[in-house]
């Protein structure tokens, strides 16, 4: 795409698919579980664009990427808000918030 | 009728986001990570903006931007014992990166491929009243089950973080 | 909306108005539940005499109808419909639920968690009535999961005792085996016939033969998980650790006979294949004689009962095996009261004996005449000795197994039958016979008894209903032949009388010597379950916990890094060396053991309960796809 062309589908796609490789390469790479969660908002949001985009430049009428998406936040609010209390009782019996420290599980 | 997207706006929107999220994964404080993180958010709520989506920047600007940075700004501080802990070196997780990297290419190299709208999009007719119309008549139920489960979830996390009663 | 669609609502809604209550409300609710299923029973008997008098000419009737989903055009109905078989089902489920919810007032009532055991009682009495009064394979299926549940929950009831904790978790994934074998069903017939509509599958398709085994082999692996036939049978003895009037109508009437509903309901398809017939006569014939075998060896009372009620299937996978639906049915239905009344009368005496062990019990019959009669009702009916219920359809599955020729399995269905009666004998003698062994036996209170008395009453009436029975059902169930009924009186008196031989003659407390002495090596074997749980344990469970052990070692080992690598290095090394030594000394045959090991520890590593890990893994997989599938250009 050139510069100040204007923008279509395609590179809202692109961005979109940056973020949530951003978001993934966070989430798989980061020890700290705050990190993590937020590496997974990045990728939830980037989700988020797609489905507004796609539904934008599709049939933006019947709006229904908008409301996917915003099922999709109330969603990942739930779950960043429970991740997070999650991270706080851990902390509370372990003293980190090192995903490591949270490995018991040996089959 | 149709209509376009600035191609500038998107730009600079695109460049504040990718840039944002870079810096969010390679800063090695929490608390800055956490900052960077609000400024994507901000920046997709002006994307969404430029989608002619106002009802759906404004709900990011006010549960990320707003809610949801303030809940990890508030995790970090209380698990954090001393301030120096915020900083930690930085992971480079090679085979994470790879992973990502190879998903990431895959995907572009399927968006290259797809036949996709270019440019043009068709002309936009709802406003935001229409969005909340619809949304409370066609999506009605949908969206009280959202309520419940925002409900249920603010339950459990109190649940988990409250006092120790052990 | 018919009122037949209210038969599984009460139920329902019982539940959802229990469940989310607060224990101490819930406890004080538990008369909803009853008077749910009584109300329901009540239901079942209207309608069942609404549909009597058209019998299987009549059109079934659509009580309620809705779709829950759509998947493209093609509707996925959700709809009670009330046809004979589905009418006969109701009544059964109801009779024994109702019998069971009465019983369960007085047999739980100590129980602080009552409220919740009746919530899930009521949602496993909506569950099989919802399975019986479906219309479509898919719809069976969702109740069939519910059920599943239901047990799970329920076999758990005490879940803070190891016991039943392990129990649960054993009949779940048991269960879950057979279960996967019928959803690939369900897909592979969706792929076949584009539905799951029974009138569309059975009757408006013209079915290859092999389409119709691989489906109705695939069904028939689920009805052997949830009707614990041979070799998925060992999750029922086991599952009797929940209580004992959940037994009775999940573990005896209702849930475990779901599989002998669904084969028979989808008999059509084995028709057409054939092979699928044979592999039901096979394993149904194995089941009936291995389960009779199994029961004669058991101490707990419970565990005879379970062990009989396997046999049981296994005596209706036969009947189907053989092309016998109405036969199949009918022991199904007759089966369902007595083994339910066995069980309720089994709860009765582990109530008065404080024990499960036989060996413990003796001399009830003076203390309670009331459960001695009815018991000894239930058993004459398993035994199969005329003119009880289970006479005559044990007596009409051998008439189908003599006339469709199948010689070796009327030969496997009369030892099976001499069987139990043996055990039968073996358990009355054992626990109503002989000096007490308890102080204060006392017979149970009267809402414990109604129901016994109710169902023997049914046991002893049923079996004239038989003909009539038939003709409602649309295939013909005759009196019994004076030959086949001479040698099937034969055969039970013969059990009986060897089991009076070794059991009942000595007044002095039996154990288990007499048997032993004269067999030992079969004893033993039969003893220690014919293997069974050992086999699984020793070449599943174990090995699974093995390699679980030796991977977290070797993930230990990554993790500490190069330090420990050189080390490391030199153990793998040497390790290496004396492998290739023994395998060179031992040969090909550890060389494949060790293959497989080590593909074991392999597939162990990411099981450490790293989540990031899982996830590395989930996008692996997603990458994976995506390349071949932009590669293919899809």
């Amino acid at each position: 795409m050139t510069f100040g062309a204007p923008a279509g589908a395609t590179q809202f796609m692109a961005l979109s698919a940056v973020l949530f490789s951003l978001g993934l390469y966070g989430a798989l790479s980061r020890k700290n579980a705050v990190m993590v969660l937020m590496s997974l908002e990045l990728m939830a949001n980037a989700v988020n664009l797609n489905l507004v985009a796609l539904s934008r430049f599709t049939d933006p009428a019947a709006m229904t990427g908008q409301y996917f998406a915003v099922f999709s936040m109330v969603v990942s609010a739930a779950e960043i808000g429970l991740g997070l209390a999650l991270v706080l009782a851990i902390y509370r019996q372990k003293k980190t918030i090192e995903l490591e420290a949270m490995e018991e599980l040996k089959g | 009728m149709a209509e376009t997207v600035d191609g500038i706006a998107f730009f600079l929107l695109a460049f504040a986001s990718i840039g944002g999220a870079v810096m969010m994964l390679s800063t090695r404080n929490v608390v800055h990570a956490a900052f960077w993180l609000l400024e994507v958010m901000l920046a997709t709520a002006g994307l969404y903006l430029l989608l002619d989506a106002e009802f759906l920047a404004l709900v990011q600007a006010l549960v990320y931007a707003g809610a949801v940075s303030v809940l990890v700004l508030f995790t970090i501080m209380l698990t954090l014992r001393r301030r120096e802990d915020a900083v930690r070196p930085f992971e480079p997780g090679w085979g994470a990166l790879a992973l990502a990297a190879l998903f990431g290419g895959a995907m572009l190299l399927a968006i290259s491929r797809a036949q996709l709208p270019i440019g043009a999009m068709p002309a936009s007719v709802p406003t935001t009243a229409d969005f909340g119309r619809v949304l409370f008549t066609q999506w009605a139920v949908p969206f009280e089950i959202a309520s419940l489960v925002l409900l249920v979830a603010l339950v459990g996390a109190v649940w988990w973080s409250g006092g120790d009663r052990r | 909306m018919g009122h037949a669609a209210l038969i599984p609502l009460l139920p329902a809604l019982a539940f959802a108005v229990l469940a989310p209550l607060p224990r101490a409300w819930r406890n004080r609710l538990v008369p909803l539940s009853v008077a749910a299923v009584l109300g329901s029973l009540a239901l079942s008997i209207s309608v069942f005499a609404r549909v009597w008098p058209g019998g299987h000419e009549a059109e079934p009737l659509v009580a309620f109808s809705t779709a829950f989903a759509h998947v493209g055009s093609a509707a996925l109905p959700f709809r009670i419909v009330v046809d004979p078989t589905g009418a006969l089902m109701a009544l059964v489920v109801t009779i024994v639920g109702s019998a069971v919810q009465v019983y369960s007032i007085g047999y739980m009532h100590r129980e602080d968690r009552i409220g919740w055991y009746f919530a899930v009682l009521s949602l496993f009495t909506a569950a099989m009535l919802t399975l019986v009064l479906a219309d479509s394979f898919l719809q069976l299926f969702m109740a069939w999961e519910v059920m599943g549940l239901c047990s799970y929950l329920l076999i758990g009831f005490w879940h803070q005792q190891e016991g039943p904790r392990a129990a649960s978790i054993k009949a779940f994934l048991t269960t879950r085996v057979g279960d996967v074998g019928f959803l690939l069903g369900l897909l592979v017939m969706y792929a076949t016939v584009g539905s799951f509509d029974f009138a569309t599958v059975l009757h408006g398709h013209a079915w290859e033969p092999k389409a119709a085994t691989l489906v109705a082999l695939l069904l028939l692996f689920g009805a052997m998980g949830k009707s614990a036939q041979l070799p998925l049978h060992v999750w029922l003895p086991d599952a009797m650790a929940g209580p004992t009037p959940a037994s009775a109508l999940i573990h005896a009437a209702t849930m475990v006979a779901a599989g002998v509903y669904l084969v028979g309901r989808a008999l059509p398809i084995f028709e057409a294949s054939g092979v699928a017939l044979t592999v039901t006569l096979v394993v149904g014939a194995l089941t009936a004689l291995v389960g009779g075998l199994l029961a004669t060896v058991q101490h707990d009372i419970k565990k005879v009962l379970a062990y009989s009620t396997i046999s049981q299937l296994g005596y209706m996978f036969v009947a189907l095996g053989a092309g016998g639906f109405a036969a199949g049915m009918y022991h199904l239905v007759t089966h369902a009261f007595f083994k339910s009344l066995l069980f309720l009368g089994a709860g009765v005496i582990i109530h008065a004996a404080h024990t499960q062990d036989m060996r413990e019990m003796g001399g009830l019959a003076k203390h309670m005449p009331v459960t001695t009669a009815a018991f000894g009702a239930g058993a004459l009916a398993l035994a199969g000795v005329p003119p009880l219920a289970g006479f005559f359809s044990k007596d009409e599955i051998l008439t189908v197994l003599l006339h469709e020729h199948q010689y070796l399995a009327l030969a496997v269905a009369l030892a099976a039958a001499f069987v139990t009666a043996f055990y039968v004998t073996r358990l009355f003698f054992r626990v109503f016979t002989g000096p007490p062994q308890t102080e204060g036996l006392r017979e149970a209170h009267v809402e414990m008894l109604a129901p016994m008395v109710a169902l023997a009453a049914i046991t002893l009436v049923l079996g004239f209903a038989g003909p009539a029975i038939g003709e409602f059902l649309g295939h013909e169930i005759p009196w019994p032949e004076p030959g086949v009924a001479a040698t099937s009186v034969g055969v039970a008196a013969a059990g009986l009388a060897a089991g009076w031989w070794v059991y009942g003659r000595r007044t002095m407390v039996v154990n288990t010597r007499p048997l032993k002495e004269r067999a030992g090596v079969l004893y033993t074997a039969l003893a220690l379950k014919l293997y069974f749980d050992l086999t699984y344990d020793h070449f599943i469970v174990k090995p699974y916990a093995r390699l679980a052990e030796r991977l977290a070692a070797f993930d230990l080992g990554v993790i500490d890094g190069v330090v420990n690598g050189a080390g490391r290095l030199w153990n793998v090394l040497s390790g290496l060396g004396s492998w290739l030594d023994v395998n060179v000394v031992d040969g090909a045959v550890n060389g494949a053991a060790a293959a497989v090991v080590a593909g074991g520890e392999r597939a162990r590593a990411i099981q450490v309960g790293r989540v990031q890990a899982y996830q590395a893994l989930m996008f692996g997989a997603i990458v994976l796809v995506m390349v071949l599938l932009v590669v293919k250009g899809v």
